[in-house]
């Protein structure tokens, strides 16, 4: 096989590769990725910005809700007091025929004695 | 002068025109924005923030007050108070009729308020929401309401003695409200905030809040049912001998714990008027002040005294409990000429309540049979001197150191030259005595001898967690021997004596019947009225209660400690020794 030349190979001998001043077309990206940086952390900072101002007023709003449930809270336990009295109660319990027990019994046990079978505890400890 | 064709200035002068005035207006602007954005900035700035920026007193939350198991004696809420700008009320006449109506006012002195010149009226303080809401949703023009903290007594008028109560600015007046005032009222917040037009607070504006420090729970030693009953049966007292008052103090004798304190009259804490009507009128009688004469009234003990005038010749072993006195008499005349008869009374000198014969008696005898003279043969052999030092071991003429304010201290009358007060003193009278110091003073011989300073609260609370009040103030007074005798002698009054009405089921009952005429201080005489007392200790065989009741001018047919207090210390005593899980003496019925 016979190795071929280029027609013009002899016309460029003299030619040489030398660096040229080469026209680049501007990089566009990283000020994309600038600019969009920019944009993304101005409006995350508007979110994040607006998102503190809501839970500020949330806060605020709880705030107001624990306040009134305290307070609520607190009159109930008033209400509880008073359904509680015994100034309130006693009479209630007399028109029911209620009455203040009397002398009091009670039933003195010798430790000492061996307990009635019923209530003996067994060997595990229970009854 | 180049003009153009129809006279008018060529365009190029007019366009500098403009321009200049464009640029001297702009250079105006910003002048002005230099003025405003940096010279005058800081200026402008703090003005603006002055504006939003606020500082409100946050009142702290005051303390609760409960009896000894939790249940609520005294609590703040919110309530509202509603007040108008009567410059910018319209129709005066109107809103008085429609504010009064709802809230219970005098309708003329809501007109007065309203058409006064004054820029801020209250109409009322501290009514309920929602009746508040009430009278706002009317929709009157000038009328406003705002949140107010308010003292609550759940109980009315059972304990309020011991409460006492708050003035309308919710300091403390009177009872542990006043005297634990310092604790109780907390210490006040301050909030610094930027706000809103609307008051709101910004948020994310600037913001210093120091809160409020609520104040402490008092835990008191009162026994919530204990007190109520007590209270009862003062009332029935009252009711039923036709006496003036009624007054109770129950002790815990090993602690010094004030289980109950009160009786009658009684008052509602919030109102502060009384419950007897025979106090709701345009004079009510002295008794009717707002008064715990428990602690701060003084009465003649009588013959209860006679405790430490026995307990000390004991003491110093001037006699025993078995030494015969010869030859007491039923009246005793140390100064000539001193007795005489009044309305067929002997009166005058010292005389036994019952007549008898001149007869030998025994020290026990003496103290069972409450027997005047008997009593006085026994301080002879003690002495004056050693006699007022007992006195005051016990804690009579001095203040017992009861957190409660203005405790009396009571009186020593041995004024000099006064040879015969010895013997007064001896059975009860020339010394006068709180409720309170007569129950500490049995306390003590029912506690071994040990004295022991009576008080109303065990321990506060706070964020930090509970505290024990103040250490007590303890003092052997006599030897536990001593005690055990008295115990013995206690016993005997009841059972073989005076005291038989005192009696308890199912419990050794010891105590002592003092019935003394009350002294009329404008004629320094005594009065044919009675102070009728009982103290006394139960279970005798393991002291664990002491009940001192004072009724104040019984009817006459009830006029002795016997016939009144005795039988109201019983059903005290009672309930005491029940709340408490008393285990019962064997063999008592």
């Amino acid at each position: 096989m016979t190795a071929l030349t280029h027609p013009n190979q002899s016309n460029d001998e003299n030619l040489r590769v030398i660096a040229g001043k080469r026209f680049r077309r501007p990089t566009l990206a990283p000020w994309m990725v600038v600019v969009l940086i920019g944009m993304v952390a101005f409006l995350g900072l508007g979110f994040a910005r607006t998102s503190l101002d809501r839970s500020a007023f949330d806060l605020a709003e709880l705030n107001r809700e624990i306040a009134t449930q305290e307070a609520l809270n607190r009159n109930l336990r008033l209400q509880v007091a008073r359904m509680e009295s015994p100034a309130r109660i006693a009479p209630l319990a007399d028109q029911l025929g209620l009455v203040i027990p009397g002398q009091v019994q009670q039933l003195m046990v010798d430790l000492d004695e061996p307990l009635p079978p019923t209530i003996r505890t067994n060997d595990k400890g229970t009854n | 002068m180049v003009t153009s064709d129809r006279g008018l200035p060529p365009l190029r002068s007019r366009i500098a025109v403009v321009g200049i005035a464009l640029v001297l207006g702009w250079a105006g602007m910003g002048y002005r924005l230099v003025e405003i954005q940096v010279v005058k900035a800081p200026e402008l700035a703090s003005a603006g923030l002055n504006q939003r920026l606020v500082t409100r007193d946050l009142a702290p939350q005051r303390g609760k007050v409960f009896d000894r198991n939790g249940d609520l004696l005294a609590m703040t809420v919110e309530s509202s108070t509603l007040f108008a700008v009567p410059t910018q009320v319209e129709e005066p006449l109107y809103i008085a009729q429609q504010v009064g109506n709802f809230l219970g006012v005098d309708v003329d002195v809501l007109y007065e308020r309203l058409t006064s010149d004054r820029e801020f009226v209250y109409l009322k303080r501290q009514v309920d929401p929602a009746l508040a809401q009430e009278v706002l949703d009317l929709g009157l023009r000038g009328v406003y309401s705002h949140p107010e903290p308010t003292r609550y007594y759940p109980e009315s008028a059972v304990a309020s003695q011991v409460t006492g109560f708050v003035d309308i600015d919710g300091v403390g007046l009177e009872g542990v409200e006043l005297f634990y005032e310092e604790q109780l009222r907390g210490v006040p917040g301050r909030a610094v905030f930027e706000r809103a037009p609307d008051g709101t607070p910004i948020p994310q504006g600037i913001s210093d809040i120091v809160p409020a420090t609520p104040g402490v729970d008092l835990i008191t030693t009162i026994d919530l049912p204990l007190q109520y009953r007590s209270q009862k049966a003062c009332q029935e007292a009252v009711r039923t001998y036709s006496a003036e008052g009624c007054w109770v103090v129950v002790l815990h004798v090993e602690t010094g714990e004030i289980l109950a304190l009160g009786g009658v009259p009684e008052f509602d804490p919030v109102t502060r008027s009384h419950k007897d009507p025979s106090c709701i009128t345009e004079e009510p009688p002295p008794r009717c002040t707002i008064f715990n004469f428990a602690v701060r009234g003084i009465f003649e003990p009588g013959s209860t005294q006679k405790l430490i005038t026995v307990a000390a010749a004991l003491e110093e072993g001037e006699v025993t409990i078995g030494t015969i006195i010869p030859d007491v008499p039923d009246q005793l005349e140390l100064k000539d000429g001193a007795c005489g008869l009044r309305r067929g009374e002997l009166w005058g000198c010292y005389a036994d309540f019952t007549r008898h014969e001149t007869v030998d008696m025994s020290v026990a005898d003496i103290f069972a049979q409450s027997s005047n003279i008997g009593t006085i043969m026994v301080a002879e052999k003690l002495g004056q001197t050693r006699q007022v030092e007992y006195i005051e071991r016990f804690g009579l003429g001095v203040k017992t150191g009861v957190d409660f304010t203005a405790e009396a201290s009571g009186i020593l009358n041995f004024e000099a030259g006064c040879d015969i007060c010895w013997a007064s003193a001896a059975i009860g009278y020339s010394v006068a005595a709180s409720p309170l110091q007569m129950a500490a003073a049995y306390a003590a011989i029912a506690n071994q001898g040990v004295w022991t300073t009576p008080h109303l609260v065990s321990s506060t609370v706070d964020v930090h967690g509970s505290t024990e009040v103040a250490s007590l103030q303890t003092r052997q007074v006599v030897s536990s021997g001593t005690a055990r005798l008295m115990l013995e002698l206690l016993e005997r009054a009841v059972v073989q004596g005076t005291g038989t009405g005192a009696m308890v089921a199912g419990y050794r009952v010891g105590g002592k019947t003092g019935t003394a005429n009350k002294l009329d201080l404008a004629t320094g005489q005594y009065t044919d009225q009675t102070w009728a007392s009982f103290v006394g200790i139960a279970p005798i065989s393991n002291p664990k209660i002491v009940v001192a009741v004072v009724i104040d001018n019984p009817h006459k047919d009830f006029r002795t400690g016997g016939l009144s207090a005795a039988p109201v210390f019983a059903h005290v005593m009672e309930q005491a020794l029940h709340r408490i899980g008393a285990t019962p003496d064997a063999n008592v019925r």
